[in-house]
C-alpha cells in the first residue's frame, strides 16, 4: 500500500462525516503532493488538514480549500512553505473559519506571486485587518482573495504599507477601505514600479489626516501623479505626504492642485521646482505645496530662471513668519506681488494703461482711450488680430502684455513705440485723407484717374482705393508709404522715442525674409518695407532693373519730409503702384552678382510727371493691372511689422463716417449722405482690409449682416470724447470708450486689499466692494421719524445752528490789520507816555472762518441689527397681579395693543432714526456728508449701499432710500471702511470724518480662519481705520453692543470710539457726538 | 522822494516805479492795439488767462510803451525827467482787504499818520494799477473797484472822509485766471460788466519757441523742442497738471539748458515736478 493509500484510509473515518468533496480534494491533494514530499511530510500535511476540520463547526470548509490548494501549489513551494501555510491556516481557522477559507482559496496563486518564503508575513497582513467582527473579517477575506493580484504588483514590504493604509481606513469606514482595497491592484498597476511605495505612503498619511479623501486619491491619484515628471515623483509624493502629516484636511486638495500645476510645466523643470519646494518644506509643507501650485501662474510673469529669486524672497519671509510665507506662496500677499512685479520684465497693459493713455493724449491732444487689441477683435468690426496694435481713430488698441525683452524698461519702451505709432497715425492725420486735396510734396494726380469711375464712393479712402484694379497691392503699398511717413515723422518730432524706435526697426529688419527668394514683385514690395524700416542698405535688387527700384525708393523718401501729408503717401502709392505693376511677379534665378543694393533716386526725379505716364490725354487714365503673363506668381502681402500693428485706413474712414452719421441722426437732422446698407455692403465686399471669413464662421450673408450690425452699433455709440471718465471698474481697458451707453452703473465694483495680520501683509485685491444705490422705499419713514422726535429735532437743530461759524471773526492785537484796536491803541499811548516800550500789536482784522467738514456715515446693515430692543419688557413675576388672571390679562392686552400701535424697535430702526436726526443736523450746519450702509457675504460680495452720496442733495429720493435700510447679512467692516475712505478722499474738505455705526464686532464668511475667529476681522478693521487715519481722516466708531469694549479697545486703539450702553439714547447721542467731534 | 539805493537793490516808492527798459514782449494777436485804444479811452482792462502766459509782462510792456512819449515834470521833485508811466502792481491774496488797497493810519513817534495804500497812490499819480488775481481779494475790495471803473473814476476813502478823483493817466487793470478758481471765487457779474477782457493763452508753437529763445538765450533747436514739449504737456490739462506748463517755466527750463544743464534734467526740475500724481488710494481699481 502506498503512503497515499495509507493516509487516505487512515483519515477516511474522520473525513467521511463531511460532504463528499472534502475527501475527493483530500485525495487529489495527496496525489499531487506525494511526489514532492517525503512520507513524513505528507503525513504531517494530511494531519494538518484533518486538524482543520475539527476546529469549529465550519472549519471543514477551510479544510476543503486546504486540500484543494495542496493540488495547486506551485512547484516552487518548499515543504517549509507548505508547513507554514498549514500552521497559519490552523491558527486562522481557529479565529475565523471563513477567513481561513479565503486565505487558503487564493493561497496557491498567492504563493506563486509572493514567493514561498513570505507565507507568514502574508498571512499576518490579512490577520492584521481582522479585528474579530464580521466587517473586518470580510475585509481581511477580501484582502486574501485579492492577494495574488496585489502581490503581483507589490512586493511583500510594499503590501504591508498598503495594508497599513487599508487598516487605517477601516477604522473610519469599512466600505471605503473595501473599495480602496478592491481598486488597489488596478490603480497600482498603472503606476511605475518605483512610484508605488511613495504612492501608498502618501495614501497612509492621507488616511490619517483626511481619510474621506482617500477614495478620491485612489480614483484620481494615479492620473494626477502621471503629470509629474517620473524621476521626481517619489520626492513629490514625499512632499505631499508632509502636508498630510500636519493633519491637514485639505491635503488631497493640495496634492491635486499642485499636480495639476506641475502638469502645466515642462517636465524638465519639475526637478527644479520640487527641489525649491523641498527647501520650503522644513518651514511649512503648505508653503511648499502652494509654491508648486503657484509656479505656472508665476511663470506667466517671470522667466524660469527668475523663479529662484522669487522663491528665495519668499523663503526669507517664511523663515520670519509662517503665515507670511504661506500667504506669499499662495500669491495672497502684497509683498509677494511687489516682488513679482520687480522681477517680472513683463509689461501689462492693465498696469500701465493709464500712463499710456496720458501719453497718447499728450501726443495727440485728443481724448484717446487705450484698450487691449483683444477687445477690438471681440467687437467684430473688421479687426481680427488679438495681439496687434491698432487704432480706430479714437481709441488706441495695444497688446495686453509686452514681454519681448528681458528688461522691464525695454518692454515699456517697446510698448511706447507701439503706442506712439498708433497715436502718430491720429496726430499726423493718417485718417484725415481727403481725396482731392493737394499734398505737401507731390502734385495731385489721382483726381485724373478718378474721371474714369462711374460710381460715387462712400468715403474718400474708398474712392481712392477704387482707383486700383489690384486693391491688395495698393493697400499694402499705401500701408508702407503711410507707416513710413509716420515713422520718420515720429523720429523727427520726438527725440525720446528715437532710439527705441530705431531698435525696433533694426529688429524687424533682421526678421525680414530674403528678397532673393521672392518673386520679383513681392521682392519689390519687400524692399520698400526695408527702406521704410530705415534699411536701405539691406535692399537687394537685380542690377538690370535698378532704375525702377531706385525711383521707388526716391518716392518713399519724398514722403519722409516734413511737408508730406497723408495725401502725399497716397500719391506715392499711386506712383509705386505703377512701378510695381510693371514688374512681373516671377522668380529670377540669378547668381549672387546680379543682385545689388540700390540707391534712392532724388525725390524730384522720382516724381512722375503731372498727368502720369500710363494715361494719354488724361480723360481716360486708368491704372494697370497685372493680368497677363501666366508665369506670374500670385502676389503675397509682405510679412507684417509688429510695432506698426494693423493699419486699416479704409475701415477707420468708414467708421468715422458712420459715427458722424450717427451723431447727426441723434441730433434729429437727417444727414443727406446717410449710408445705406447696400452701400455699406458693397464697400465691405471691395475692401481688402476686412476678412469676413476670419471673423465669423458660417455663410457669407449672415456674417456680412452680423458685421454690419456690429459696425453700426459701434458707430452709434461714439467712443470719442469720453476718455476722461475714468471708470472705476472695467476689464483690461482704461478709460471709457467701450461703446456702452452712458447709463449710470447700477453696481460698480471696487477692489480692495485686505490685511492679514498673521502674514503681516495685505492680500492683494482681495475684496470686491459692490457699490449700488439703495432702492427707494416709502417716504413716510423720514417724516414719521421727524414727527416722533420733534422735540429732539428742534433741540438738535438749535445746537447745530449755534455751531455755525461766524463768517468773519474779529481778531485783535495784531501787528498789522484793518484798523486800530482802540483798547490796544490806548494802552500803547499810555505806555509810551510812561516811557515804557509799548506793545506794537495794536491792530485788529477780521479773519475768515471756514467750516470745511466732510463726514461719511457708515451704517451697519448686518442681520444682527434685526434684534429687538426689549427694554419695555415687563417681568411676569411682578407681584402686581396677585395671581389674578384678570390683571395679568389686562396687562397682556395693553402690551399687545402697544406693540400693535408701535411695534418693538430693532437696532436698525434706531440706527435709521439716528441717521435721520443727524441728517437734519447736518443740513442745518451745512457740512458735506455721505451716508452709506454696508453688508454682504464673503469677500467677493461686500455690498455697499449708497443712501446719500456726497454729491447728492437731500431730496425725496434719499428720504425714500432711508426706508429701505434693513438688516441683510454679514459685517465685513474692513472693505466698507476702505471704500468710505475712498469716498471721503474724493471730497476736498479740510476736515474729514468717518463715523462707523455698528451693533457688534466685524464678522463675515471667510473673515478669519473660521467663523469663530475674531482676531482676523478685528485686525483688518483696525488696519482699515488706520489707513483712513493715515489719509488724514478722523475715524470714529460707535457701537450699541454692550460687549463692545473688548474689541473696540483693540480695533480703535488710539482712535475715538464709544459704546452707547442705552440703545434708545442713540438718536440723541449721535448728533451730540458729532458736535463734539467737529467742534 | 523815496527813491534810493540800498545795498545793490534799487528802491522806489510804489507810485514812482516805472518800467525803464523796454520789456520783451511778442504780440500774439491784436492785444497791444486793443490795450492802447482802451487806455486812450480809459476803459478798464481785464486780462484773462492762465498763469505764466505773459499777462504781467504784457502790462509792463504796455506801461512802458504808453509812458514813453510823455515828457513831464515830476510833481514832487520838480526835476525834469523823461516821465514814464508809473505801474503799481498789487498781487491779491485772500486776506487782502479794502484798507490794504486804500491805506490806513499808522502809528509813529508823533502819533498817527495816514498812509496811502497802493490803489490810492495810483489814483493820485495817474498810474496804471494792476491788480493781479483780483478774485482772490476779499469782497470788500469791489466797493473800491466799482466807482473807479465806471464813468465816475472816483476813489472813496471812507476813513478820511474823502473822495479822490482819479488823475488823468489812471487806469485799472485786473487779471483773472478762470482756470483754477472755484465757483466760490468767481468774478461778480457786476464787476465783469466794467471791463473789456483781453484773453491770453499760451502762444502757438512757433511764437513760443521764439519767446523761449529770446528769454532763455538757448539754442533755436532747444527752444523749438521746449515749445513742442509745452504743447504736449498742455494736452494733458486736468490730469494733475492744472493748466499745463506755463511759458514762464519753459523759459526757465531753457535758461537752465543754456547754462549747460542737460535737457532731460532741466525739464525734470522745471516741468515734470508739476505733475502731482493723482492720489492713488489703495483701491486698485481694475481687474
Amino acid at each position: 500500500m502506498t503512503i497515499v493509500g495509507e493516509l487516505l484510509a487512515r483519515h477516511h473515518e474522520r473525513l467521511s462525516g463531511f460532504p463528499a468533496p472534502l475527501e475527493q480534494h483530500y485525495e487529489a491533494g495527496l496525489r499531487a503532493l506525494s511526489p514532492r514530499l517525503s512520507p513524513n511530510q505528507l503525513q504531517s500535511w494530511a494531519e494538518t488538514g484533518v486538524e482543520l476540520t475539527a476546529l469549529s463547526l465550519r472549519s471543514w470548509e477551510a479544510a476543503v480549500e486546504y486540500f484543494k490548494a495542496g493540488a495547486e501549489l506551485p512547484q516552487s513551494a518548499t515543504w517549509d512553505a507548505i508547513e507554514t501555510l498549514g500552521r497559519e491556516s490552523v491558527q486562522m481557522a481557529g479565529e475565523s473559519a471563513p477567513l481561513a477559507v479565503s486565505f487558503l482559496r487564493s493561497s496557491a496563486a498567492t504563493m506563486e506571486a509572493v514567493g514561498p518564503s513570505h507565507v507568514r508575513q502574508w498571512a499576518d497582513l490579512g490577520r492584521r485587518l481582522y479585528k474579530g467582527n464580521w466587517k473586518s473579517s470580510s475585509l481581511a477575506a477580501q484582502f486574501f482573495d485579492l492577494a495574488p493580484t496585489v502581490f503581483h504588483v507589490l512586493r511583500i514590504g510594499q503590501a504591508a504599507r498598503l495594508v497599513l493604509f487599508i487598516d487605517e481606513l477601516s477604522r473610519h469606514s469599512y466600505e471605503l477601505a473595501s473599495a480602496c482595497l478592491a481598486s488597489a491592484p488596478t490603480v497600482l498597476q498603472k503606476l511605475d514600479e518605483d512610484d508605488r511605495l511613495p504612492f501608498i505612503a502618501f495614501a497612509v498619511e492621507l488616511a490619517q489626516s483626511s481619510w474621506a479623501d482617500s477614495r478620491l486619491y485612489f480614483e484620481r491619484g494615479s492620473t494626477l501623479i502621471q503629470k509629474v515628471h517620473s524621476p521626481v515623483r517619489e520626492r513629490y509624493l514625499i512632499l505631499s505626504a508632509q502636508v498630510a502629516r500636519g493633519h491637514n484636511r485639505s491635503a488631497f486638495q493640495y496634492f491635486e492642485e499642485a499636480s495639476a500645476s506641475l502638469g502645466e510645466l515642462e517636465p524638465d523643470d519639475h526637478h527644479r521646482v520640487i527641489e525649491l519646494a523641498e527647501q520650503l518644506a522644513p518651514y511649512s509643507a503648505y508653503a511648499a505645496m502652494d509654491f508648486v501650485t503657484s509656479v505656472p501662474r508665476v511663470l506667466e510673469r517671470i522667466r524660469i530662471d527668475e523663479l529662484e529669486p522669487w522663491h528665495n524672497a519668499g523663503l526669507r519671509i517664511l523663515e520670519a513668519s509662517h503665515d507670511g510665507g504661506e500667504a506669499y506662496f499662495r500669491l495672497q500677499s502684497t509683498r509677494g506681488e511687489d516682488i513679482l512685479e520687480t522681477l517680472s520684465a513683463r509689461i501689462e497693459l492693465s498696469k500701465i494703461g493709464e500712463i499710456m493713455r496720458l501719453y497718447c493724449k499728450a501726443l495727440t491732444g485728443r481724448n484717446v482711450s487705450i484698450q487691449t487689441a483683444e477687445s477690438l477683435a471681440e467687437k467684430g468690426i473688421g479687426w481680427v488680430e488679438e495681439h496687434r496694435a491698432s487704432t480706430d481713430g479714437s481709441t488706441i488698441f495695444l497688446p495686453e502684455v509686452m514681454e519681448r525683452f528681458h528688461e522691464k524698461d525695454e518692454n515699456f519702451a517697446a510698448m511706447k513705440v507701439f503706442a506712439t505709432h498708433q497715436a502718430a497715425h491720429i496726430e499726423f492725420g493718417s485718417f484725415d485723407f481727403v481725396f482731392d486735396r493737394l499734398g505737401g510734396v507731390f502734385p495731385l494726380r489721382r483726381v485724373a484717374f478718378a474721371l474714369a469711375r462711374e460710381k460715387p464712393a462712400t468715403t474718400d479712402m474708398e474712392e481712392y482705393f477704387d482707383l486700383f484694379p489690384e486693391r491688395k497691392l495698393a493697400s499694402d503699398l499705401f500701408t508702407i508709404a503711410e507707416d513710413s511717413r509716420i515713422d520718420s515723422r515720429v523720429k523727427r518730432e520726438y527725440g525720446g522715442i528715437r532710439r527705441p524706435l530705431a531698435r525696433m526697426q533694426q529688429e524687424e529688419l533682421a526678421k525680414r525674409p530674403d528678397v532673393r527668394q521672392l518673386p520679383l514683385r513681392n521682392g519689390f514690395v519687400e524692399n520698400l518695407v526695408r527702406a521704410s524700416l530705415d534699411g536701405v542698405d539691406a535692399i537687394r535688387w537685380p542690377k538690370d532693373r535698378a532704375e525702377a527700384m531706385s525711383r521707388a525708393l526716391g518716392l518713399l523718401k519724398a514722403v519722409h519730409t516734413d511737408e508730406a501729408m497723408v495725401e502725399d503717401a497716397a500719391e506715392a502709392t499711386l506712383a509705386l503702384y505703377e512701378i510695381a505693376i510693371s514688374i512681373p511677379n516671377v522668380y529670377e534665378n540669378m547668381d549672387e552678382g546680379a543682385w545689388d543694393s540700390v540707391e534712392p533716386m532724388d525725390a524730384g526725379q522720382a516724381m512722375p510727371m503731372q498727368g502720369g505716364e500710363s494715361g494719354g490725354d488724361g480723360s481716360q487714365m486708368q491704372l494697370g493691372s497685372s493680368e497677363g503673363s501666366p508665369d506670374d506668381a500670385e502676389y503675397e502681402s509682405p510679412q507684417e511689422i509688429d510695432f506698426r500693428g494693423d493699419f486699416k485706413p479704409e475701415l477707420v474712414d468708414l467708421l468715422m463716417k458712420l459715427r458722424e452719421d450717427a451723431k447727426m441722426g441723434q441730433g434729429g437732422e437727417q444727414s443727406p449722405a446717410q449710408l445705406t446698407p447696400e452701400q455699406l455692403a458693397e464697400l465691405l465686399a471691395k475692401s481688402v482690409e476686412i476678412d469676413l471669413d476670419a471673423m465669423y464662421d458660417g455663410d457669407l450673408d449672415a456674417s456680412t449682416g452680423m458685421f454690419m450690425n456690429n459696425l453700426m452699433k459701434e458707430a452709434g455709440n461714439p467712443a470719442s470724447e469720453k476718455g476722461d471718465q475714468n471708470q472705476p471698474t472695467s476689464d483690461n481697458s482704461t478709460g471709457a470708450g467701450e461703446g456702452e451707453e452712458e447709463l449710470i452703473p447700477i453696481v460698480t465694483v471696487y477692489y480692495y486689499d485686505e490685511w492679514d495680520f498673521r502674514a503681516q501683509d495685505y492680500k492683494p485685491r482681495w475684496c470686491a466692494v459692490k457699490e449700488s444705490k439703495l432702492e427707494e422705499g416709502d417716504d413716510n419713514f423720514y417724516e414719521n421719524t421727524l414727527r416722533e422726535h420733534a422735540g429732539l429735532v428742534a433741540q438738535t437743530r438749535k445746537q447745530f445752528e449755534l455751531m455755525k461759524p461766524e463768517m468773519f471773526r474779529k481778531i485783535k492785537r495784531l501787528p498789522d490789520g484793518e484798523d486800530f484796536d482802540l483798547d490796544s491803541a490806548i494802552e500803547w499811548m499810555v505806555e509810551k507816555r510812561a516811557g515804557a516800550s509799548p506793545n506794537e500789536k495794536i491792530y485788529w482784522r477780521r479773519n475768515k472762518i471756514e467750516r470745511d467738514v466732510a463726514v461719511a456715515f457708515l451704517v451697519d446693515m448686518s442681520a444682527s441689527t434685526d434684534e429687538e430692543i426689549n427694554k419695555r419688557e415687563k417681568k411676569y413675576d411682578d407681584d402686581d397681579y396677585d395671581d389674578d388672571p384678570r390683571k395679568y390679562l389686562s396687562w397682556w392686552v395693553s402690551k399687545r395693543r402697544q406693540e400693535l400701535t408701535s411695534p418693538p424697535k430693532r437696532i436698525i430702526d434706531l440706527e435709521r432714526e439716528s441717521t435721520v436726526l443727524l441728517m437734519t443736523a447736518l443740513e442745518t450746519i451745512g457740512d458735506q456728508y455721505g451716508i452709506y450702509g454696508f453688508s454682504g457675504y464673503g469677500r467677493d460680495n461686500v455690498e455697499f449701499f449708497v443712501i446719500k452720496d456726497f454729491n447728492e442733495t437731500l431730496d425725496t429720493k434719499i428720504k425714500n432710500r432711508l426706508d429701505k435700510v434693513t438688516p441683510i447679512r454679514s459685517t465685513r467692516m474692513g472693505p466698507a471702511i476702505r471704500h468710505a475712505t475712498f469716498k471721503l478722499m474724493e471730497t476736498d474738505a479740510k476736515v474729514k470724518i468717518l463715523v462707523l455705526l455698528s451693533d457688534g464686532r466685524p464678522q463675515d464668511h471667510g473673515y478669519g480662519r473660521d467663523r469663530t475667529e475674531k482676531e482676523y476681522a478685528i485686525h483688518d478693521t483696525k488696519q482699515a481705520l488706520n489707513e483712513a487715519k493715515r489719509e488724514g481722516i478722523t475715524p470714529f466708531a460707535l457701537t450699541v453692543d454692550r460687549a463692545g469694549h473688548d474689541y473696540l479697545k483693540t480695533m480703535c486703539e488710539d482712535m475715538g470710539y464709544e459704546v452707547v450702553a442705552d440703545i434708545e439714547a442713540l438718536p440723541s447721542r449721535l448728533p451730540a457726538l458729532y458736535r463734539r467731534l467737529t467742534e | 522822494m523815496t527813491q534810493g539805493i540800498e545795498g545793490s537793490a534799487t528802491i522806489y516808492a510804489s507810485e514812482e516805479y516805472a518800467v525803464h527798459d523796454e520789456p520783451y514782449y511778442l504780440p500774439i494777436a491784436d492785444e497791444v492795439e486793443l490795450f492802447e485804444t482802451a487806455y486812450a479811452q480809459r476803459i478798464p482792462v481785464l486780462l484773462k488767462g492762465p498763469t505764466g502766459a505773459g499777462k504781467t509782462r504784457f502790462v509792463e510792456y504796455m506801461a512802458y510803451k504808453l509812458g514813453r512819449p510823455m515828457m513831464k515834470v515830476s510833481s514832487k521833485t520838480g526835476q525834469e525827467a523823461e516821465h514814464r508811466m508809473p505801474l503799481i502792481t498789487v498781487a491779491c491774496h485772500e486776506d487782502l482787504t479794502a484798507s490794504d488797497l486804500v491805506g490806513r493810519y499808522l502809528l509813529d513817534t508823533d502819533g498817527t499818520h495816514w498812509t496811502d495804500g497802493p490803489l490810492t497812490r495810483a489814483v493820485k499819480v495817474g498810474a496804471i494799477c494792476y491788480l493781479d488775481e483780483v478774485v482772490e481779494a476779499r469782497k470788500d475790495t469791489t466797493v473800491l473797484i466799482h466807482p473807479l471803473t465806471d464813468y465816475r473814476r472816483l476813489l472813496p476813502i471812507e476813513k478820511l472822509g474823502q473822495v479822490i478823483e482819479a488823475a488823468d493817466g489812471f487806469l485799472l487793470v485786473i487779471s483773472y485766471n478762470p482756470g483754477y478758481q472755484s465757483a466760490l471765487k468767481d468774478l461778480k457779474h457786476s464787476t465783469r460788466q466794467r471791463f473789456i477782457a483781453i484773453e491770453f493763452d499760451y502762444p502757438p508753437r512757433e511764437q513760443e519757441a521764439e519767446i523761449i529763445a529770446h528769454e532763455a538765450g538757448c539754442s533755436r533747436e532747444a527752444s523749438i523742442d521746449l515749445a513742442r514739449l509745452g504743447e504736449k504737456v498742455r494736452n494733458l490739462k486736468e490730469h494733475g497738471l492744472g493748466e499745463g506748463v506755463s511759458t514762464r517755466l519753459l523759459v526757465y527750463a531753457g535758461k537752465l539748458m543754456a547754462q549747460g544743464v542737460p535737457a532731460r534734467r532741466a525739464c525734470q526740475v522745471a516741468i515734470t515736478w508739476l505733475s502731482r500724481t493723482t492720489r492713488k488710494y489703495n483701491a486698485a481699481s481694475r481687474k
